[in-house]
């Protein structure tokens, strides 16, 4: 998950990472009384937005009184910012700067440990610095305590650790005219998976697509969790801005029949799969939630061959969704695996009971070719 | 011939009292496979369909010193100490299937197993198959369903995803093929087993003539192929397929469909392919192609 600038500062002020004074202005907060709360004049105001490039794009301000805070903040929270939905802003104390540095933390996927990032180059993309400017160096995750002269350094090594984060970034870290270090910006992403250890984790509703999460999107979201959170996953959807509602199986075939789905040329409802055999009630949660979706004008419920996913099973959470929705546009089904004579034939029961319009494929067709079946169904 | 598996590999499985454990147990041995200790703390002694289990994995080692591969499933909290457990008893081949595991506890896993030599296969690995050999996990399905959809031949396949490695696999099939090995590496952020370390054990294999891998867009796994390629310590027939080219309309750092799957730059699936492309790889539009792009090699 990734994190608000704000919701990041709050993370490293526990390790001792020092950062501005700030106040949080959100929609429905009076300016005038955020502004003085803080008490400093001269203020920048800054977008907070998940992803994105804030300086470029008008998400940050600066302001010396209270008329222009107000003008400031109206049009940051007006606006979004390169598609990022603005959740609030953050006012904060504008510094003086003498420096302006940039340190990371992150995983390197090459050497499968964490890797520290710093230069002395800060303030902009770590992309756009020359090589010989940047500092890299590689730790072993199982080390406590790191020895290092690089400023905050050992703080961000400790909350990179504690925080069980996938990313930790200041940039800028600013060292003021005062000599006083600070991290005027925190991107952090934290590592969802190890929820089961973070009672602390408790942040508001998210999606990075610039929007707010819509009602579907939430009401999936509390589909995997509870006690038995990893058996199996039917927690997934994105919704976009199509008309083929989707309902694919496995990570792998997701991403195939995304591809596949515009290749022929319909465009998906939403994004949502399901693996590692769910149970049929979690399978008939999201299936219900997946055809709620208004103006839908198809149907593809697609995977490849099962391993062990009980065919049979997770149909049957289909088919509940299938019997209270009754949809009238064309559903097309191309599914393999343990059981799979068996949902066949619960597939098939269900659309004779409810009169679908539905065709079901077996591993005789590959899964692209079904996209195709779907598309004459919907020109016919 | 084949890789990490043969008719004499003996393997343990941690978690064998558990349900996911015991389908794994009975998967590898209706296969051929020999499954010959268990280990459940608190339950040794008992026996699950005739493997005597252990309340560790160093009493399981000491009763049967040559097991080479231990499978575990735990749940993901349990992950870490049942990987280390392993790697403290030098057992020299670990395939975890367990999702969701704490990228920290992965590679603090990797970290202990790279010290003494062992290999990690996954997280989020479903295991690995060798036609007529063995398997490790449950790749493949029940026994009858693995019948149809492998038999010996010479296709190496890798694939991110577990449905994937099945779907492939029966393509391969459909074709008049076979495989030589096909192994799920899992779709986590950090790969205990890359494709670059699996297509050198393919170079080796004489069984194999070439190979196809089911990749997906985040991570830079793909461009180690590229080196490996230039490097000429992989020189046979290679048709890779990447998967998430609709991901670019997301905004970076955004993850979807695996864990590892997350949106970044440098790591689409376009620049993936263009990448290969240029070191002689054969590129699939679809994973359907990969049968017939490679079909001429095998």
């Amino acid at each position: 998950m990734n994190l608000y600038e704000f919701e990041g500062k709050n993370i490293f002020k526990n390790f001792g990472i020092n950062t501005q004074k700030s106040v949080l202005l959100r929609r429905e907060d009076n300016i005038e009384e955020k502004y003085n709360e803080l008490g400093i004049k001269d203020v920048v105001l800054k977008a907070q937005v998940l992803s994105g490039k804030r300086g470029k794009n008008n998400g940050i301000l600066f302001a010396s009184s209270m008329q222009e805070v107000k003008e400031a903040a109206e049009k940051i929270l007006s606006s979004n910012i390169r598609g990022q939905y603005v959740a609030a802003v953050l006012i904060e104390e504008r510094l003086k700067i003498a420096q302006e540095h940039y340190l990371s933390i992150t995983y390197d996927t090459a050497k499968r440990q964490p890797i520290l990032i710093y230069s002395q180059a800060g303030g902009m993309d770590i992309e756009d610095v020359p090589e010989e400017k940047i500092k890299k160096q590689y730790f072993d995750i199982r080390q406590n305590d790191i020895e290092s002269d690089i400023p905050f350094a050992k703080e961000l090594w400790q909350c990179f650790l504690q925080s069980d984060a996938r990313v930790v970034e200041i940039n800028p870290l600013i060292i003021t005219s005062d000599g006083e270090k600070i991290a005027a910006d925190a991107k952090v992403a934290l590592d969802d998976d190890a929820f089961f250890r973070h009672k602390e984790w408790n942040f508001e509703p998210r999606t990075m697509l610039g929007r707010l999460p819509t009602e579907r999107e939430n009401l999936v979201g509390k589909i995997d969790e509870g006690e038995n959170y990893y058996r199996g996953t039917a927690g997934k959807y994105i919704e976009m801005d199509g008309d083929i509602a989707v309902l694919f199986s496995g990570g792998g075939a997701s991403i195939a029949n995304m591809d596949a789905l515009l290749q022929v040329g319909l465009r998906p409802a939403n994004y949502t799969e399901y693996s590692g055999n769910p149970p049929r009630e979690k399978v008939a949660q999201l299936a219900k939630i997946v055809l709620s979706k208004p103006g839908l004008r198809g149907l593809w419920i697609a995977g490849g061959v099962a391993n062990f996913t009980d065919i049979a099973a997770t149909f049957q959470g289909i088919t509940d969704a299938l019997d209270e929705v009754k949809p009238a546009y064309p559903i097309v089904i191309r599914r393999a695996g343990p059981n799979e004579e068996e949902g066949k034939h619960l597939m098939e029961e269900c659309a004779k009971r409810n009169n679908l319009n539905l065709k079901i494929f077996g591993k005789e067709v590959a899964m692209g070719a079904t996209a195709t079946a779907l598309v004459d169904m919907i020109n016919n | 011939m084949s890789i990490l598996i043969n008719k004499n590999t003996k393997v343990l499985v941690q978690g064998i009292t558990g349900k996911e454990g015991q389908k794994a147990a009975t998967a590898m041995r209706e296969y051929g496979t020999q499954v010959v200790a268990g280990v459940r703390p608190g339950k040794g002694g008992e026996t699950v369909y005739g493997v005597p289990v252990f309340n560790s994995v160093a009493e399981a080692v000491e009763a049967f010193p040559d097991i080479s591969t231990t499978t575990i499933y735990v749940p993901p909290f349990a992950a870490k100490p049942a990987i280390l457990e392993a790697i403290e008893n030098n057992i020299p081949i670990i395939n975890t299937i367990v999702e969701r595991i704490p990228i920290q506890d992965t590679a603090y896993c990797l970290a202990a197993a790279r010290e003494k030599n062992i290999r990690l296969i996954g997280p989020s690995s479903l295991g690995y198959i060798s036609p007529g050999e063995g398997r490790i996990g449950v790749v493949g399905g029940p026994k009858a369903l693995a019948n149809q959809v492998f038999q010996p031949g010479s296709i190496g396949v890798i694939s991110r995803s577990g449905g994937m490695t099945n779907e492939l696999s029966w393509q391969i099939r459909r074709a008049g093929l076979g495989q030589s090995s096909a192994v799920h590496v899992g779709g986590d952020l950090l790969m205990g087993t890359t494709y670059a370390d699996l297509l050198k054990l393919f170079e080796k294999d004489e069984q194999t003539k070439a190979v196809v891998i089911f990749g997906e867009h985040g991570g830079n796994y793909e461009f180690e192929i590229v080196d490996l390629i230039n490097k000429k310590e992989f020189t046979k027939p290679l048709a890779v397929y990447v998967g998430g080219k609709f991901a670019s309309v997301f905004p970076e750092g955004m993850n979807i469909g695996h864990a590892g799957a997350i949106v970044g730059k440098g790591q689409s699936a376009d620049e993936k392919e263009r990448a290969l492309k240029s070191v002689g790889v054969l590129i699939a539009d679809t994973y359907e192609d990969l049968v017939s792009k490679i079909l001429p090699y095998a």
